[in-house]
């Protein structure tokens, strides 16, 4: 209990120079969250070097924006929004044929063809999740991962992904589902 | 597998397997990162200066201009201002504020409201400026 409270104090008064716009309190900020976000740039289909330079712009923007946090959300909820918003306008201004809702053109196959069926034997139950939802849609993969990775509400996710509670309920149900099926070819 | 797991037994697995997942990062990401942060706060920093010395100047030949505009709009009241002022300097010593409050009178503030409100608009710009200069920067992290 004791030690609860110390921690939430830590919190506040770290929240408190990160506000202030501390430096040191900025960098711990970045190496908490910055994988978090490279994996919001990858699963949004970016490389590596277009994953970097989005993560670059989001720490950016929420370094300017830090001071107006109310703290109303989730610090990584928050930042999940800059990220996600960073990676769509990313999107948006180099890739002509990008669309914003889950392109059937983009949805997956049987999973029978180069899947996880084929190296089920070797690779770790993890790795094949992974690769699974890899392949789903884009805005599919984002609402999973938001769900069962970070484990955000479907309020949090809507507010993330701007989209209606309902549509994220959806991205979910047939994510869930597609995974389903993958995984019990993979697993067979 | 999967079809034998029931439903909250997939959300486990499915949670737990992605949780595992970790993403790659170049190495030295955050160090460039708060460099990169560096040199855009010092880059505002200038700006913020550079601008404050725009409005030095820019008050300046604002009040430069006023001055001038006065000394031709109003000769007498200004010259009159200027000698209570000099009076109270040279002949009162101690009494200065005397000498200003007499050269000053009630009846002058009220012939002439327009070239006060602009001393004081004028006044009130420098004082803003001198504050924000001084204690600017704690006002605006504290």
């Amino acid at each position: 209990m004791a030690e609860k409270i110390w921690q939430k104090r830590q919190e506040k008064k770290w929240l408190r120079l990160l506000r202030s716009g501390d430096h040191e309190a900025f960098g711990e900020f970045i190496d908490k969250y910055k994988e978090t976000v490279f994996l919001c740039s990858r699963r949004l289909g970016l490389s590596a070097d277009e994953a970097e330079d989005v993560a670059s712009e989001t720490f950016m923007a929420a370094f300017k924006a830090i001071g107006q946090y109310s703290g109303r959300s989730e610090l990584s909820t928050w930042l999940w929004s800059i990220a996600y918003r960073q990676g769509i306008n990313y999107l948006r201004k180099n890739r002509k044929e990008w669309q914003l809702e889950a392109e059937p053109g983009e949805e997956v196959g049987d999973g029978k063809e180069q899947g996880p069926a084929e190296a089920v034997e070797s690779r770790e139950t993890e790795q094949i999740v992974w690769e699974a939802v890899e392949r789903l849609p884009r805005l599919w993969a984002m609402a999973v991962i938001l769900h069962y990775r970070e484990e955000k509400s479907i309020v949090d996710i809507a507010k993330i992904m701007q989209i209606k509670e309902n549509t994220v309920k959806t991205y979910l149900f047939r994510g869930r589902d597609k995974l389903r099926q993958l995984l019990a070819t993979a697993f067979e | 597998m999967t079809g034998k797991l029931s439903e909250d037994k997939f959300d486990e697995m499915l949670g737990q397997s992605l949780r595992r997942h970790s993403e790659p990062v170049p190495a030295d990401f955050t160090e460039r990162m708060l460099k990169q942060i560096e040199e855009v706060e010092q880059r505002r920093i200038l700006g913020r200066v550079v601008l404050q010395e725009r409005l030095s100047l820019a008050g300046c030949i604002v009040f430069g201009v006023l001055a001038a505009v006065g000394i031709l709009v109003f000769p007498g009241r200004i010259s009159g201002i200027l000698r209570g002022i000099w009076a109270g300097f040279a002949e009162r010593g101690g009494a200065l504020v005397d000498g200003i409050s007499e050269s000053i009178s009630i009846e002058a503030i009220r012939s002439e409201w327009q070239l006060y409100i602009i001393l004081a608009l004028v006044l009130g710009l420098a004082f803003v400026c001198v504050l924000d200069m001084l204690v600017g920067d704690k006002l605006r992290t504290a």
